[in-house]
């Protein structure tokens, strides 16, 4: 057994986060102040119309489309570490999951405002759902987006509660209010033995089914564009390349916060150089796979060069896109690889460096998916203006697309405030049978 | 690849051919109109509504090659280039010259006469004229309630296999068979309508025989729904339309009718209502495992 002052000493350190600090108001007050500074854009393009953007009638879906997919793919993080690692019993991940999970959950959440912004009317939104019609798979994206937002909360707060519990009995200044709530929350929890079988039965079921639903999510987000009969579209692959371009993302997010929280929260002891090891070997992994999906979807339009699948593979290897394209597969993709390869490239700073480089080259990656595709249609309108032709974003576009990245900052500072951002009860089990 | 080259020349060569021809057209900008057509005008008064009604059909039908009047934006990759019709070469010539260039069109410019009503082709010069602050119109004295005094009977004869059409008019107590007015007979499709020959003309007894193709498809009972019509100097222009069983049989039903992919969600195939339900059906019962066993968790904690 663990000495009970081990056990206090991690229960101390890992609830020291949960408290308000000047730094953490300031934090807030300068997102906050950022987020309504895109919000003021956004209420000009609901005034204006999307007629603000760069959108048009060959570029309709552009940075706010690309953001939408680069945010669900993001969210498949979640699914990654905790149910993938989890099941396949790689105790390391276990400080990981908590994190994974409410990255999971924000980028999850603001996905669904993320389209909110394409529409030029969001009044209508409604009548997806009173009108919707099942065969479209912007349908089955609805369904599957609000399927997994809900499955990632549960996946969240269920084992979360032994850590409410402990919040609320050990937490030393608290609000009345807030003790009340996380006594609610935890739901009876009394550390009975019967109570912590369900709670490790529903995790792992929460486990086992949140696997075809990520895949599901993010498949049918593929589907939006791989069921159009439209050059770079028009791919039986899709669906896994998707896939496997989100764990990269959602891999190289999990760096990030890992990094951020590890230094704010010092929390040297349970997020330790050899998590930051490992998840950069799984950034490799990730990564090597994701360039496989890549060649195919690249080598194989390019070696046949259809004649419009041409034009659009010329636009990107060597044409408007091709600076963007080679900096995204290079910056993002290749050279990550190769650096990672190195152990001292998977110490946190360096690693954290990479991940950056991973993160905005999968956002670039997106738009360079949904762009210049839209550029290229089999069937060009006559004698239209080239900037219908040329997509180029404004900069009240630019700040309603940035919006949602702040959401996401404002919700996992907000959660990482509440409740412990490592596994209190799960890290003391793993050390005990590690003792044991 | 001679293929190939072969049939590029052939398309170089032709379109060399045209362009001389169009060439030629253009700078004689004579469209031989013939004088009682020149001087022909509407029933139809050119006014703010018929002007606007004239826009909805002139969006349709012209504004794809034409552009918008008065803006310029015309089709400039035809040759020859499709006139502003707000120009003052376009607006210089009469109503009954703009009528007959709509009614015959040329090289590239098709004939409306069998897509628009007579009507309809008034209201797009109606909406044309409406660019021109010094036009004033001179209205015909055609009296466009005419054109109701006539009655067509169309009559299939087996034998012969041809389709008698007929036109009369009712004036007062005696029937007028109409002579030498224009026949056209269609038979209508999922999109458009099918010639049915040439145009004929009236004979003195009002009747023109219209040769009928024995394989035309008909609906699930073998009908065909056939569309006359006619044009007389004197009655104007008569649409009428019968249903005849003179088709072969097709059950074939329409491509909404059936349940399929791009229908509405009525008319969702099954198997996608059965995947999508059974979706959500998964998931909430394993909702309801997750509550149910919380509530459990919650219970036992309160003993």
């Amino acid at each position: 057994m663990l000495e009970q002052s081990t056990k206090d000493k991690i229960t101390s350190d890992l609830l020291r986060s949960i408290r308000l600090t000047n730094s953490f108001k300031a934090w807030m007050a300068f997102l906050t102040l950022s987020l309504f500074v895109c919000l003021g854009a956004y209420v000009y393009q609901l005034n204006k119309g999307l007629v603000v953007t760069g959108l048009g009638d060959y570029v309709s879906w552009g940075m706010y489309i690309s953001n939408f997919v680069f945010f669900v793919a993001t969210s498949l993080i979640g699914m990654l570490i905790s149910a993938v690692l989890g099941l396949s019993g790689q105790k390391w991940a276990t400080p990981l999951a908590r994190m994974a999970e409410i990255i999971a959950l924000a980028f999850a959440a603001v996905a669904g405002l993320v389209i909110v912004s394409d529409m030029g009317r969001p009044d209508r939104l409604l009548n997806v759902f009173i009108h919707g019609r099942i065969q479209s798979p912007i349908v089955w994206d609805i369904t599957v987006v609000t399927v997994y937002v809900l499955i990632s909360t549960l996946f969240l707060y269920i084992p979360l509660i032994p850590d409410l519990k402990i919040c609320h009995d050990k937490i030393e200044k608290l609000h009345p209010i807030a003790r009340k709530a996380y006594k609610l929350l935890s739901l009876n929890y009394t550390g009975s033995h019967e109570q912590d079988l369900i709670i490790k039965k529903l995790t792992r079921a929460i486990a086992i089914f949140i696997i075809p639903v990520a895949f599901a999510i993010h498949t049918v987000t593929s589907w939006l564009f791989a069921n159009t009969s439209r050059v770079g579209w028009d791919s039986t692959i899709f669906g896994p390349y998707f896939i496997t371009g989100a764990f990269v993302s959602g891999t190289s997010a999990i760096v990030i916060a890992m990094y951020f929280f590890r230094t704010n929260y010092k929390l040297q002891e349970y997020i330790t150089l050899e998590h930051f090891d490992k998840i950069g070997k799984l950034l490799v992994l990730v990564s090597l796979v994701y360039l496989y999906f890549n060649l195919n979807e690249y080598m194989v339009p390019g070696y046949k060069m259809k004649k419009f699948d041409a034009r659009h593979i010329n636009a990107l290897f060597t044409g408007a896109h091709a600076f963007l394209f080679w900096s995204v597969q290079l910056g993002g993709l290749i050279i990550p690889i190769i650096l990672l390869i190195f152990n001292k490239m998977r110490k946190p700073l360096p690693l954290l460096i990479i991940a950056c480089c991973v993160f905005v080259g999968g956002w670039f990656k997106r738009y360079i998916i949904v762009v210049p595709t839209m550029e290229h249609p089999y069937l060009p309108i006559q004698n239209v203006p080239l900037n219908f032709k040329v997509y180029s974003p404004t900069l009240v576009e630019i700040l309603i697309t940035i919006a949602p990245m702040i959401l996401v900052l404002l919700i996992v500072s907000t959660l990482a405030k509440i409740i412990p951002i490592v596994p209190i009860q799960e890290t003391i089990e793993e050390l005990e049978e590690s003792h044991d | 690849m001679a293929h190939f080259n072969k049939a590029f020349q052939f398309k170089t060569r032709s379109i060399i051919v045209l362009l001389t021809v169009f060439g030629f057209q253009l700078t004689a900008q004579n469209w031989d109109v013939p004088a009682d057509k020149k001087a022909k005008n509407s029933y139809i008064k050119f006014d703010k509504t018929t002007a606007s009604e004239g826009e909805g059909i002139y969006t349709k039908n012209c504004a794809s090659c034409h552009g918008n009047p008065s803006k310029g934006n015309v089709l400039k990759s035809l040759k020859p280039t499709p006139p502003d019709l707000a120009s003052s070469g376009t607006q210089k010539l009469t109503d009954g010259e703009l009528f007959y260039i709509l009614n015959t069109g040329r090289g590239l410019m098709p004939s409306f006469k069998d897509v628009l009503s007579e009507s309809d082709r008034w209201k797009v010069i109606a909406y044309v004229r409406s660019f021109n602050k010094s036009y004033v119109q001179v209205l015909s004295n055609t009296d466009p309630t005419k054109s109701d005094k006539v009655k067509v009977t169309m009559v299939y004869n087996h034998e012969t296999n041809t389709v008698r059409v007929q036109v009369v008019a009712k004036e007062q107590n005696t029937s007028l068979p109409l002579k030498d007015a224009e026949v056209l007979l269609f038979a209508k499709r999922y999109f458009g309508k099918l010639p049915i020959e040439k145009g004929l003309k009236t004979d003195e007894s009002g009747v023109a025989n219209f040769v009928y193709p024995k394989d035309l498809p008909g609906n699930k009972l073998g009908e065909v729904e056939l569309l006359v019509k006619v044009n007389d100097e004197v009655y104007g222009e008569v649409e009428s339309s019968t249903k005849l069983k003179i088709g072969i049989p097709t059950d074939k039903p329409g491509l909404t009718q059936q349940r399929a992919i791009w229908g509405v969600l009525a008319k969702a195939p099954y198997w996608i209502i059965a995947l999508y339900l059974l979706g959500i059906a998964t998931f909430g019962v394993f909702v309801l495992y997750l509550v149910k066993n919380l509530f459990d968790f919650w219970k036992k904690g309160q003993q």
